[in-house]
């Protein structure tokens, strides 16, 4: 059963981003380096907003921010998840940015001169360990 | 539910000797939500609370509180409507339980979870007279009562005035978290940009007895900018500056606080000769001091 994960952020009031931008932030940066794992339950909007004393409404919109970019989802009377990651991009933006690393590898790999089936080789081990790192 | 305003003035006016504390005042302050005042002294939010309340008579417009006239209040009226003073004013000859039970009669909804609730975060006995009670606890056990009384709107004028950090924080979470204070609309008055950042739906500024802002504080906060820009010969004349409320010449660089001007204000400063120019955002506590600053009065400068 997922339990809620704490959320340890900090918020500052007197800054220039508003506490709402704060949350945002702090949340998203959690989630880009692993901290939030996909599938980690969040704090209720009025636990977060408890903990960090700041009017509840504030949490809601931050959350509701969140979701509708896809870092987080809601699971029906149950809460709020940090959401798979592909689900951030929509199928066609998915390709385009592959076309664009792929693009952008070949590029490289012709500069160096590099037999193409040892960069294949290559780049199956690369992203056998990214397969790993994911699991 | 309604959506009718829960406070609403018209061309309101108060004149006290040959000052107007209210300046032909339009508000409506919308049901729901957290509402905070802010003003400089003497910007008339306490006058406008004694208008509402029916305690001060306007010396010219309309107001109204729930709906109803504020010259006009019955104690039906009132019991809708909670009201903390900065003071905490109680008996202080009686005891807690004393004056707990004496509204416990005055009000027909009165609702002892929660009192309970509220007074839990405060160290106060039922025994204790109420003058020997601390700042803090005054203000606990004033709020315990007046959400006990269940009311649809609560009016407080700078609640937390004067609290050390525990007991702020005990109102806070009180005003925002607690069952009592699900359903009410709070109309608040402060200095404390911290608190009103944390707390506040919406922002309302009065200055000088009439209306200057009405908005989400975030709204208000990017309405307003600092731009910092290298002028290599002179600044542009003050007054010719869009927007101004601040201006500050610091180790030879233009610092400009300013209002509603967007990225055009680039352009500006670019027409004066400026070469480096820096857009900072503000935070709250700035943009709302900036804002009243400009119209602070002050001596003429020599």
């Amino acid at each position: 059963m997922a339990r809620t994960q704490a959320l340890p952020i900090q918020i500052a009031t007197g800054d220039p981003r508003p506490i709402g931008r704060q949350i945002v932030d702090a949340v998203r940066m959690r989630i880009a380096t692993g901290e939030l794992r996909p599938g980690a339950q969040l704090p209720s909007v009025r636990g977060l907003a408890q903990q960090l004393t700041i009017n509840p409404n504030t949490v809601a919109k931050a959350y509701a921010e969140l979701t509708a970019e896809g870092w987080l989802e809601s699971r029906q009377g149950l809460g709020l998840y940090v959401a798979e990651p592909r689900q951030r991009l929509s199928a066609t933006e998915r390709d385009r940015r592959m076309d664009e690393a792929i693009q952008s590898f070949v590029h490289e790999v012709v500069a160096l001169d590099y037999p193409p089936e040892r960069a294949m080789a290559r780049l199956d081990k690369a992203l056998t360990v990214l397969a790993k790192k994911t699991a | 539910m309604n959506d009718d305003p829960v406070i609403r003035t018209v061309g309101l006016c108060k004149r006290y000797g040959g000052k107007l504390a209210i300046d032909h005042l339009d508000l409506e302050i919308a049901r729901g939500s957290i509402h905070a005042i802010v003003g400089a002294n003497g910007a008339g939010k306490s006058t406008l609370f004694r208008i509402l309340l029916g305690f001060l008579p306007a010396s010219s417009g309309e107001a109204f509180i729930l709906g109803r006239d504020c010259r006009s209040l019955t104690p039906a009226d009132r019991e809708r409507i909670g009201f903390v003073n900065e003071e905490h004013t109680l008996p202080g000859w009686m005891s807690v339980d004393a004056v707990t039970a004496m509204q416990r009669r005055q009000y027909r909804h009165w609702n002892q979870d929660a009192f309970d609730e509220t007074i839990g975060h405060y160290n106060v006995i039922g025994t204790q007279k109420v003058s020997q009670l601390s700042r803090g606890e005054r203000a606990g056990f004033n709020l315990a009562l007046t959400l006990a009384q269940q009311p649809e709107l609560l009016v407080f004028d700078e609640p937390t005035l004067g609290l050390d950090v525990v007991a702020k924080r005990a109102f806070l979470e009180t005003l925002l978290y607690s069952n009592a204070t699900r359903n009410c609309t709070v109309v608040y008055c402060s200095h404390q940009m911290e608190e009103i950042e944390r707390v506040a739906d919406n922002l309302i500024i009065m200055e000088r007895g009439a209306l200057r802002n009405m908005s989400p504080p975030d709204d208000f906060r990017s309405r307003v900018a600092h731009w910092v820009a290298d002028i290599p010969f002179r600044g542009p004349d003050l007054r010719l500056v869009p927007g101004l409320l601040e201006a500050q010449r610091l180790d030879g660089l233009y610092h400009y606080l300013v209002l509603d001007q967007g990225e055009a204000f680039a352009d500006f400063l670019h027409a004066c000769g400026a070469r480096d120019i820096h857009h900072l955002p503000v935070s709250l506590d700035r943009a709302v001091n900036g804002f009243l600053a400009k119209h602070h009065a002050t001596p003429r400068a020599a």
